[in-house]
């Protein structure tokens, strides 16, 4: 008799409203822009906003990760430093780029475990254990070509290799669409399956609803908390490599500020800060409409101070969304008698 | 299912001690299969300490337990699981952003390989659901769901994890008539299915419904146990009383002097409906009745933390207006909270900021700058009235003990004229001496002409300090008796008088 009303599976995922209502706040602005400058909606244009937005879609979905557990990563912009600067430096060393990237990614994902054994096995608060990592990892950034920018990558492994590397991760293009926006689509659509498809999954949105209900039903909460830094230090990795593929060397200052981007791709589309709801769908519309404000702007000639002021007012009116629906919820809840 | 009647659970000579109290002493308990076993007994008797044994939460200090007649060592919550011991909290444990399905079968989902079986699940839960007959949809979330559905969920998730063992604390609390009818006929249906349940109520108008069997605990120790039909209302409250009221209470005879507040038609949410009542100068009026009947929320509403429905609030004749707590305080009402540590004290500061916060306004010039000369003059006051035992006004208040912090709750209130006092479970956890100062404090503040209104869920203190007595339950109060002449029957008897809600239901 339930299956009368039951609406399709598609629009019953939770959190799916947010996400929608995210999309249609990006097709609003990307149009808007548009209307003012046709630029907008031309195709070099577009491709442009697609690997642009990849850096963001990336990172918002290591940090929509932890943010759904109800944690959160401060450490992965320095992160991205950090892997930027150690692939620069191996390659200018002459290692070989496979080996080079194998090898940033290992040092990324060594943050990534600690950072879940100080969250879910010491219970630091993340905010503070994360905060600490954030320090040593841009710290390494700085120490490992000695304080210094590194040089051209294309110094150590040559011109070919370097353009190799560059080209797979930034410059180079496969059926049109830059290779950035393909190897986050790639790594977009596995995440995404690992948190709505799997156990993991599960268990990640159950430790960010009510972690006691979670531990009570035999979930390992450590365990879990620890995979949510890994996915999170493992996607600053890719960015890192990115940004040391587009600039050709390696930058100290990679990555700066990127975390807040993750939460504000990830709170654009309906990742709660305070855990148990979210979907990457929603992460994904989030980093686009982050895109297309920043590209709009620029398009438009706008103060580069007014991006930001524009980009605060969205992610504090998203979460306001959030918590006044949350509100609502408990009021009605509780003068219910 | 066959093998009805059968020991599935025999617990023996059952001890816990938490520091400083000795929880349980040598209890016994044993249930059978297809009963519905009631465990009475008054707050803090030990009941919800013996079923969190039996449930893997807490570990025995000793005494053996058998389950299916296999005798278990130390529990965790996951092995008393595996065996099939459920327990269904009073306060509800499910992730509320997660469907019905997903609590149910959380930590161990079905998968097809690497990929969930959701539909499979659905369909499961489904099942398991149809068999309770309980209508509710798999796939809802279940913070969507009003709460005596999530708690059949809880039940639901508790029979699909196998269990044959059944604990319900107080399960029928937050429900109305139309739905304890529903928990009721489910559990009917489990007793027949073979289940073993042990079921923990306060509303014992409500055991005629489904009980066995009842096993009363007083104390932390075991005191009998009966088959239903064969006990008496009576009876089974005499067994739960038990004790005699020794002279441990120091009473002081006041003229009782003019009204000084009155509280008329007061109203706030579902747990204070339509209560009024008067103090008056030199009396301690002492507010009985079980956990949960509504007292804590009245004296939250009073005092302005909680939003009131309505209702007034005459404070020597004045009528006054209160939305928040400083507006109480300034009338000159105040109140010492139920939990201390949380409420009442910040635990992280010292015995100085913890009395001079609410006292501020008094202590500071007019640049807010702090008086130092003023703030210790009231500090070292509160310590010598209240007899603080501290080595300063500057130790942190959480390193004193249970008695002494409850003193400098009082002591922060008491800088200040305040008219009446409100006391809410004041000696709740701290010891005999301790008790004994709390209630000479009472007995103080009633010589100074300052109404005294006292909740407390221990009988003998209420009637051995209060001079008058108001018993609720419920949200309401149900009666109003004077501490000289009352019994403690009397008192459980109104403090049981739930409105009958399954009274119409049952016939």
């Amino acid at each position: 008799m339930n299956a009368t009303k039951r609406t399709p599976r598609f629009l019953s995922v939770r959190g799916m409203g947010a996400a929608l209502t995210a999309f249609a706040g990006l097709i609003v602005i990307y149009i808007a822009f548009g209307l003012i400058d046709r630029t907008m909606f031309s195709g070099a244009n577009i491709m442009n906003l697609l690997r642009s937005m990849s850096k963001y879609l990336l990172i918002g979905i290591g940090q929509s990760y932890v943010l759904i557990t109800g944690n959160i990563d401060l450490s992965i912009g320095s992160v991205v430093g950090m892997s930027a600067m150690t692939s620069a430096t191996l390659m200018v060393a002459g290692v070989n780029p496979v080996l080079a990237i194998l090898i940033t990614l290992l040092c990324c994902l060594v943050v990534g475990l600690i950072n879940g054994f100080l969250v879910g096995q010491f219970k630091l608060p993340p905010f503070i254990a994360t905060l600490g990592t954030m320090f040593v990892a841009r710290g390494i950034a700085y120490m490992v070509n000695g304080n210094r920018n590194t040089n051209a990558i294309s110094s150590g492994i040559g011109k070919e290799a370097a353009d190799a590397f560059q080209n797979f991760f930034y410059y180079g293009s496969t059926a049109g669409v830059y290779n950035t926006f393909w190897i986050a689509l790639i790594l977009f659509l596995i995440f995404f399956f690992l948190l709505s498809k799997t156990r993991t999954g599960r268990h990640i949105y159950a430790i960010g609803s009510n972690v006691d209900a979670a531990k009570l039903s035999g979930v390992s909460v450590v365990t879990t908390v620890t995979k949510t830094y890994l996915v999170s230090a493992f996607c600053a990795g890719v960015v890192g490599l990115i940004l040391c593929a587009q600039a050709g060397m390696g930058n100290m200052e990679a990555g700066n500020m990127y975390e807040m981007y993750g939460v504000a791709a990830g709170v654009i589309g309906g990742v709660s800060p305070l855990g148990g709801t979210g979907l990457l769908l929603g992460t994904l519309a989030g980093a686009a409409v982050w895109q297309t404000l920043e590209n709009g702007l620029s398009i438009i000639h706008a103060p580069v101070g007014i991006q930001r002021i524009v980009i605060g007012i969205i992610v504090v009116f998203a979460v306001l969304l959030d918590v006044v629906f949350r509100k609502g919820l408990l009021s009605r809840k509780g003068s219910k008698s | 299912m066959k093998d009805m009647n059968e020991t599935i659970v025999s617990m023996k000579g059952i001890c816990k001690t938490f520091p400083g109290v000795k929880a349980l002493d040598n209890v016994q308990l044993e249930l059978r299969s297809g009963e519905v076993l009631a465990l009475l007994g008054e707050n803090g008797a030990g009941k919800s300490t013996l079923m969190k044994i039996l449930s893997g939460v807490y570990t025995r200090d000793s005494g053996t337990m058998e389950i299916f007649g296999r005798e278990y060592g130390d529990l965790t919550p996951k092995q008393a699981q595996e065996i099939g011991v459920a327990i269904i909290h009073q306060e509800l444990n499910m992730c509320r952003h997660l469907s019905v399905a997903e609590n149910m079968f959380l930590g161990r989902e079905t998968c097809r390989g690497m990929v969930l079986a959701n539909r499979e699940m659905e369909s499961e839960a489904q099942r398991v659901l149809d068999e309770l007959k309980i209508d509710i949809d798999p796939r809802q979330v279940v913070g969507d769901l009003p709460v005596s559905k999530q708690q059949m969920v809880e039940i639901a998730k508790a029979l699909s994890t196998k269990a044959r063992i059944l604990i319900m604390d107080e399960p029928t609390s937050a429900l109305t008539s139309k739905e304890i009818d529903e928990l009721f006929r489910i559990i009917r249906q489990l007793k027949e299915s073979g289940y073993g349940i042990i079921y923990i109520s306060h509303r014992l108008e409500e055991l005629q419904h489904i009980v066995d069997r009842v096993s009363i605990m007083r104390d932390g120790q075991y005191i009998t146990s009966m088959n239903f039909k064969d006990a008496t209302m009576d009876e089974i409250i005499a067994h739960m009383v038990g004790r005699e009221i020794k002279e441990k209470f120091p009473r002081v005879t006041c003229e009782k002097g003019k009204k000084i507040f009155e509280v008329k038609h007061l109203n706030a949410g579902r747990m204070v409906r339509d209560v009024s009542f008067d103090l008056y100068e030199g009396e301690i009026v002492g507010f009985a009745g079980l956990m949960g009947a509504g007292r804590t929320e009245a004296t939250r509403a009073i005092f302005g933390v909680d939003p009131k429905d309505g209702g007034e609030l005459i404070l020597v004749g004045q009528p006054v207006t209160i939305h928040k707590p400083q507006d109480a305080i300034r009338a000159g009402i105040v109140l010492a909270p139920e939990d201390r540590k949380k409420d009442g004290l910040c635990t992280k500061l010292s015995i100085r900021h913890n009395i001079a916060l609410p006292n501020l306004d008094l202590l500071c010039g007019p640049l807010g700058v702090v008086n130092r000369q003023k703030e210790d003059a009231m500090c070292q006051q509160a310590v010598e009235d209240l007899k603080i035992k501290t080595p300063g006004v500057d130790i942190d208040a959480g390193n004193l003990s249970g008695g002494n912090q409850q003193k400098v709750v009082v002591g922060k209130w008491l800088a200040r004229n305040s008219r009446v006092v409100i006391f809410d479970e004041p000696t709740r956890g701290i010891d005999v001496a301790a008790k004994v100062e709390i209630y000479n404090l009472m007995n103080h503040l009633k010589q100074q002409g300052i109404a005294v209104m006292f909740v407390s869920s221990e009988m003998p203190e209420v009637m051995g300090i209060a001079d008058r007595i108001i018993v609720m339950c419920d949200g309401r109060i149900t009666g109003e008796v004077m501490a000289r002449e009352t019994t403690q029957n009397e008192i459980l008897t109104l403090a049981t008088k739930f409105e009958s809600k399954i009274a119409a239901a049952a016939e």
